[in-house]
């Protein structure tokens, strides 16, 4: 049922592998790669399963030899035994060949003959047919069942009798609701006196009552249906009666009565003025503060810190214990740490990991992100043999700053220059388009790498498809003409640098960016800038309008234009403009988002986390920082700056 | 004037005490203290000079053939590889008369470790070993020229002129590039890399991201030979002609080895 597994070593090397349905030994190869590349190396390994094209695959890896466990079967079948089978396999591999692994390192892995079929072929045998142990349980037949057991004559529905059945039926389910609504009655009020122990004895008081009030309430409800079960019974036989004697008109109680009769309005208060009592309306209750100023208008007050110590209070009683019992294991802990080799467990890294997930959403890295890093951290770090004299935070630390850098390392080359050399030679050009969210600053970053561009040689046609916006086409005119001015054509050999192509508003954008293209080719531009409109990411036509203005220009890159100072908005962002182009495009690989251009970053100081969030999500590189508003404020990503920034406590 | 007195008499016994203590034992601890010293500096010494600058990195692209490679001049066998997450390291004995050896270490080529394995092993290197693949060189040529631009342009590489060789690997196959060839396309790339890394935007700290390196002269083309550590080529293919069966072709990667060991 398998389709392959395989053991490999983290450094590359295959140690053993088994064909299961599939033939030639190369089809494993591709599937691991896939996995290695998409969930080990970008840190989403918190979930332990991965699909590719027509496989699922479940992994496990060993932190203390340096081994990896990869499971493959076809996504259609429902395997339970799989997640057993890897555990058991791992503890056998492990224990029957610690000595390769403890004593000679890489030889020991390269020399040694890993000869694990037997072994493997019984652990798969064994989890197969756990898994069938539980036979399906038989059918009942019918003489097995109730229904056979009822006679004929029990069947037959009698009108007299039939209410006094379902008066019994009605007395049965009340004693029964009687008995369960004492047992619920008993079961919320020691959940709330558990719950509530600390407050004051005069709210616990009050709260008593109102306890025994729901008590009588209920009570009283139960009695009033057993008594209208009793009702009904007696009001049953009545309309049998009446019916016999032959219709009669039906009368309502209030029918031919005029509406002077349905006026309950008592008539004293209908239009007069002094019906009010002035005792009730007392001017001081009802305008509020009596040291109002009139006219003026006050601020929100927030009243958010009564609750905060409420909530501590309970959070910290239920630590206390544990730290107490941690407190004399820790000390243990500690001096096995410093004289031996002690390997990480889950438990030990808990609460370190805890930490560090708060510190890291502190500093503005969206929550979930927070959360699935901290779970691939802890299944990279499980079972790891710490070295002497280190502690279990400063690994997790260490490991949490490596896959940190990891992730913002990026994926693919970031050089728009060479490739709009390679433009050059083909004689077309390089178009860029700028995308995101209002107010993010796409119009002024575009700027800034017009500006960058002109310095580098490369003459820009900038193209105005923003053709909503009050003022977007003016601020491109503006910039265009400042760009001529500290760049004039003399002194580039008589071209302009700089050129704006607009249509003026409420035109399509997707033509307007199209028939700039073609002007830039005709006339030689190098590269084309497209500033397209703010849009939110919920607003399906707009966002069906951008993805239509991609697929039909294909622009050589699509930059994603996101603050620094959005927090877990940015994960929705990026998520759905990337879902947006993937479905509006007709093409079979859709094209998403390139890159990232990240804006405002000098105003966070610190507060790093957004940059995370962004290549995480998307995977892609962070392709320039803005920080600031002038023409020169362009900067390139520095991965271990922004880690270090962001691990700084 | 009676503090003084009381200090003076405090101390005199002391001292008396001390100058009674015969000079041989005296003598004798200092020796002892003076000997653990030497022997430690002298231990230290040796060991730095045994484990600093005694590996050879294996780096290049990811898929280019570096852990087979690494597998090969360690065993001589054939083994299925994966791509490798972390590095894998050890001693080869070289085979020349001296019968030195050095620490081969393997590093993993996908883009979001390659940089911080470097990093973190450059400091012990004495030599790298930069791996091509011949034949998906073609679609590649901007990735691996932008690697190697890198590597040439770490400070640490430059500073210790650490010898370079570019393994042209795969050359098993039919459509695998000659090594004259890659030198050429390297060559014509890292020369336009030159102009486009340089007029990148700083980074945020405000350092430009390769440093201060300038690659080979201002003004002429980029030549390997203009580089101040010494660059070859050569020609490999870790599979060999017959894969399982047969022995890799890596004689010209042994001989540089044992060159420079």
């Amino acid at each position: 049922m398998l389709d392959f597994f395989t053991i490999f070593s983290k450094g590359g090397l295959v140690l053993w592998c088994f064909q299961g349905v599939r033939g030639p030994a190369a089809a494993c190869t591709a599937p691991v790669n896939a996995l290695i590349r998409s969930v080990l190396l970008q840190e989403r390994g918190g979930n332990n399963s991965f699909n590719h094209e027509a496989l699922t695959l479940k992994y496990k890896l060993d932190n203390q030899f340096e081994l990896v466990f990869v499971v493959g079967f076809q996504k259609i079948l429902t395997l339970t035994y799989v997640d057993k089978l890897i555990d058991d396999v791992h503890k056998e591999f492990r224990d029957k060949y610690r000595n390769e692994f403890q004593q000679k390192g890489t030889l020991g892995l390269l020399n040694g003959t890993f000869d694990f079929k037997e072994d493997f072929l019984h652990l798969l045998r064994e989890a197969e047919e756990s898994s069938k142990i539980r036979a399906p349980t038989a059918m009942k037949t019918f003489e097995q069942s109730v229904k056979s057991q009822k006679t004929v004559k029990s069947m037959i529905e009698t009108r007299g009798e039939k209410p006094k059945e379902k008066a019994k039926n009605k007395k049965n389910k009340g004693s029964k609701k009687e008995a369960s609504g004492t047992e619920a009655a008993t079961v919320p009020s020691k959940a709330a006196s558990a719950t509530k122990q600390n407050p004051p004895v005069a709210t616990g008081d009050r709260e008593e009552l109102t306890k025994e009030e729901i008590l009588q309430k209920n009570r009283e409800e139960f009695f009033r249906k057993r008594l209208k079960g009793g009702e009904k019974s007696n009001k049953s036989p009545k309309p049998e009666t009446q019916k016999e004697k032959g219709k009669k008109p039906r009368v309502w109680e209030l029918g031919n009565s005029n509406a002077k009769v349905l006026d309950y309005s008592s008539s004293t208060t209908n239009g007069n003025t002094d019906t009010c009592p002035t005792e009730e309306y007392d001017p001081y209750v009802a305008l509020g503060d009596r040291d109002r100023e009139p006219g003026r208008l006050y601020d929100l007050e927030y009243e958010s810190d009564e609750e905060e110590p409420e909530e501590e209070k309970v959070i910290q009683n239920p630590s206390q214990p544990r730290a107490k019992k941690g407190g004399l294991g820790g000390m243990f802990g500690m001096l096995k740490g410093l004289v031996g080799s002690k390997s990480l467990t889950r438990e030990d890294m808990d609460s370190v990991l805890e930490k560090m997930k708060d510190h890291l959403i502190a500093k503005n890295v969206a929550a979930d992100i927070a959360v699935q890093l901290c779970e691939s951290v802890a299944k990279k770090l499980e079972g790891k043999v710490m070295g002497t004299f280190t502690t279990v935070t400063s690994t997790v630390k260490q490991a949490l700053q490596e896959s940190l850098v990891q992730i913002l390392q990026p994926q693919r080359r970031v050089d728009m220059l060479r490739d709009i050399m390679d433009a050059q030679r083909h004689r077309r050009p390089y178009v860029v388009t700028f995308c995101g969210v209002n107010g993010v600053g796409k119009s002024t970053n575009l700027a800034k790498i017009s500006f960058w561009l002109i310095e580098n040689g490369f003459s820009v046609l900038i193209a105005a498809c923003d053709t909503f916006r009050a003022g977007a086409v003016e601020q491109l005119r503006t910039h265009t003409h400042r760009l001529n001015a500290l760049h004039p054509p003399e002194s580039h050999g008589g071209r302009t640098m700089v050129q704006l192509y607009e249509k003026g508003y409420g035109k399509d954008a997707a033509g307007i960016a199209m028939e700039a293209i073609l002007y830039a080719r005709n006339q030689g531009f190098d590269v084309v800038l497209v500033d397209t409109a703010g849009r939110m990411q919920d607003n399906a036509p707009l966002m069906t309008a951008l993805a239509k203005l991609i697929a039909v220009n294909t622009p050589d890159l699509v930059l994603f234009v996101g603050e620094a100072l959005v927090g877990n908005e940015a994960v929705d962002q990026l998520v759905k403009f990337n879902k947006a182009l993937a479905d509006h495009s007709m093409a079979q690989t859709p094209r998403l988002i390139d890159g990232i251009v990240l804006t405002k970053f000098d105003t966070i100081d610190d507060k790093v986390g957004a940059a995370i969030s962004m290549t995480y999500i998307t995977s892609k590189p962070i392709v320039f920082v803005g920080t600031g508003q002038t023409y020169c404020d362009l900067r390139s990503l520095n991965a271990k700056a922004v880690v270090t920034a962001l691990m700084k406590a | 004037m009676a503090p003084e007195g009381y200090q003076r008499s405090g101390l005199q016994p002391y001292l008396d005490s001390l100058r009674q203590v015969p000079n041989a034992t005296l003598l004798s601890v200092l020796l002892a203290l003076l000997a653990v010293a030497l022997t430690l500096l002298v231990w230290k010494l040796i060991q730095g000079r045994k484990s600093s600058q005694r590996t050879v990195l294996l780096v290049g692209l990811c898929d280019s053939g570096k852990t087979l490679l690494f597998v090969r001049l360690l065993t001589g066998t054939y083994r299925n590889t994966q791509t490798s997450i972390t590095d894998s390291s050890a001693v080869y004995r070289v085979s020349n008369d001296k019968g030195s050896s050095v620490t081969l270490v393997d590093l993993p080529g996908h883009e979001s470790l390659r940089l911080q394995f470097l990093e973190r092993f450059k400091a012990t290197a004495r030599a790298i070993v930069f791996v091509v693949d011949s034949v998906a060189f073609q679609r590649e040529v901007k990735d691996v020229a932008e690697f190697l631009y890198q590597v040439l342009t770490d400070c640490t590489v430059l500073k210790n002129t650490l010898p370079l060789l570019i393994a042209c690997n795969k050359q098993d196959i039919t459509m695998a590039k000659s090594a004259k060839l890659i030198q050429q396309q390297l060559e014509k790339e890292l020369n336009t890399l030159r102009v486009t890394r340089s007029a990148a935007p700083s980074t945020l700290d405000g350092s430009t991201s390769s440093g201060t390196a300038q690659l080979g002269k201002k003004g002429k083309e980029f030549d390997f030979s203009q580089l101040p550590m010494k660059v070859e080529l050569v020609e490999c293919s870790a599979r060999g002609s017959k894969a399982e069966e047969g022995s890799a072709d890596i004689e010209d990667l042994e001989k540089w080895l044992a060159r420079i060991a």
